[in-house]
């Protein structure tokens, strides 16, 4: 296999070309009329045609805003209070507990209930991707940060680190690679419920796109906002694969 | 791990009591309409079972995410076991899944919709879909993970290879597919509730939101509760069946890390 670098890429993308050449076979066939299953090439076609006009930028636009903002939310709030359980005992009394009880809840359920506290706008979406993007960073921060090895932290206090730097020195490098794991599940888990709250009630974004066409049985313009949501998943999924290059270096190599 | 990690089912109980109270002295400070108390939520839930129709209701929902979810359990941990595995498989299939797992499963329901009709089957494959995508990858991870020697004794005793994935493997990976599992529990919730949100006819998420339509505010909470109990006893309870199951598996691993 490592002879040949870009087979693995070549044999990936194999499966992925077969199902687009399916789907496509399908829709010419015959056998299914065009509003059902229409061609890669009209899917495609439109979504370029899609690219250049404003609504259909002002959707993007508005679903990157959301899901930006209540992933950062979620990114701080997991992040600190993992942290906070890790190092204190009697935080972690109440954190845990806490995060055991809410954390299976589906958070669609909750998102009713935040519609009618914050409103139609923004807020209410971008608290459905904080209450579900928040936890697995949360408990991937608390795993990293409470296995980190108690000879670093004796090491650093040993070469005189200061303990209120102990966090930011130690613990978080540390805790590093568990966090980007949590990071990468609760990005895919904020496209997701983004997703999901525009599709319930909203007047933009791409799931509201989804929506309209669905109504209007539009499915070319289905099938766009469903391929907008996968190429945007798969761009973010890039960038943080990214990041995790740059925050590891000096890490070995793992996954 | 400390010991703090192990919660028994009374720390549960009385957090969710603490968090009812929190919600019911927020609701006496805020005294709007459309916040409720925990109280006048609670006791709408009882006329939510009374009725025939919405007990029905719920009933259908819980049958379709079980049907999924034991569809989703036969197909996904073979392909993710088989996937772990073989290195090609992997390579193969790999970036067709991480192309797919953006999207939200519910999402598709429209499309289903147009395929399927609104019946159940519709709803069955949405969730078996959810559900199917981190049960792949937990056991793909789980048979990736497979000490070798193991599996080369087993070759040496002159295990044939479909013996080995059945003996060797799959016990090996049991831990992990039940945490698999557990995230799919979840998910298997979250997406019957939109699906039947989508489509609107019947279920446990269409009791919610025609409530929140009708502006029938503490239906909406009693709902909310119905739905968070759900979760939280299946979490639990299936963590009970977990721990039963791989007691054997090292203890230091915390499995809440993959959850979700």
């Amino acid at each position: 296999m490592k002879n040949f670098p870009r087979l693995p890429a070549l044999i990936g993308a194999f499966p992925i070309v077969l199902v687009l050449l399916a789907w496509q076979g399908l829709a010419m066939s015959g056998r299914v009329p065009a509003t059902q299953l229409p061609s890669v090439v009209a899917v495609v076609s439109r979504l370029i045609e899609q690219l250049g006009t404003a609504n259909f930028l002002g959707d993007v636009a508005a679903t990157l805003y959301r899901l930006f903002a209540g992933f950062s939310i979620a990114l701080v709030l997991g992040v600190g209070l993992g942290l906070l359980a890790a190092r204190s005992r009697v935080l972690s009394r109440i954190i845990v507990p806490l995060v055991r009880v809410l954390g299976p809840i589906p958070k669609v359920a909750i998102y009713p209930a935040f519609i009618l506290l914050m409103g139609f706008e923004h807020s209410s979406k971008i608290a459905l991707v904080v209450a579900d993007a928040t936890f697995p960073i949360l408990l991937a921060t608390l795993y990293g940060a409470s296995n980190v090895e108690p000879k670093l932290v004796w090491s650093a206090l040993a070469a005189g680190t200061r303990r209120g730097r102990i966090l930011t020195r130690i613990i978080l490098p540390a805790a590093m690679p568990s966090i980007l794991t949590g990071c990468r599940i609760g990005l895919i888990i904020s496209c997701v419920s983004v997703f999901l709250a525009e599709m319930i009630t909203s007047t933009e974004g791409l799931g509201h796109q989804l929506v309209v066409a669905s109504r209007s049985f539009q499915t070319v313009d289905m099938f766009v906002s469903l391929v907008s949501i996968s190429l945007l998943g798969l761009a973010l999924n890039f960038l943080l694969g990214r990041a995790r290059k740059y925050f590891l270096r000096g890490f070995p190599e793992e996954s | 791990m400390k010991p703090v990690m192990r919660i028994p089912g009374l720390t549960a109980l009385m957090t969710c009591i603490g968090l009812m109270l929190v919600w019911q002295l927020a609701a006496q400070l805020y005294d709007s309409a459309s916040l409720p108390t925990a109280w006048a939520a609670l006791q709408e839930l009882p006329r939510i079972f009374a009725d025939p129709q919405s007990a029905m209701d719920i009933y259908a929902s819980v049958r379709r995410m079980v049907i999924g979810f034991v569809l989703a359990l036969l197909c996904a941990t073979p392909l993710g076991l088989l996937m772990g595995r073989s290195k090609t498989l992997a390579t193969a299939l790999n970036p067709l899944l991480m192309v797919v797992y953006p999207i939200p499963k519910a999402a598709l329901m429209p499309l289903i919709m147009l395929w399927l009709g609104v019946g159940d089957s519709a709803k069955i494959l949405v969730v078996f879909l959810g559900v199917s995508l981190p049960m792949i990858y937990h056991s793909y991870q789980g048979a990736r993970a497979v000490e070798e020697k193991m599996l080369w004794s087993a070759a040496a005793m002159g295990m044939s290879s479909t013996r080995r994935m059945l003996f060797v493997v799959l016990p090996a990976a049991m831990p992990e597919i039940l945490m698999g599992c557990r995230t799919g529990i979840v998910m298997g919730l979250i997406t019957m509730i939109t699906s039947e949100m989508i489509s609107r006819q019947v279920g446990a998420g269409n009791i919610l939101f025609n409530a929140m339509d009708m502006a029938q505010y503490e239906t909406v909470y009693a709902m909310i509760i119905v739905i968070g109990a759900m979760g939280i006893a299946l979490d639990m309870g299936f963590e009970a069946v977990r721990t039963k199951l791989t007691s054997w598996a090292d203890r230091q691993t915390d499995n809440t890390v993959s959850s979700l």
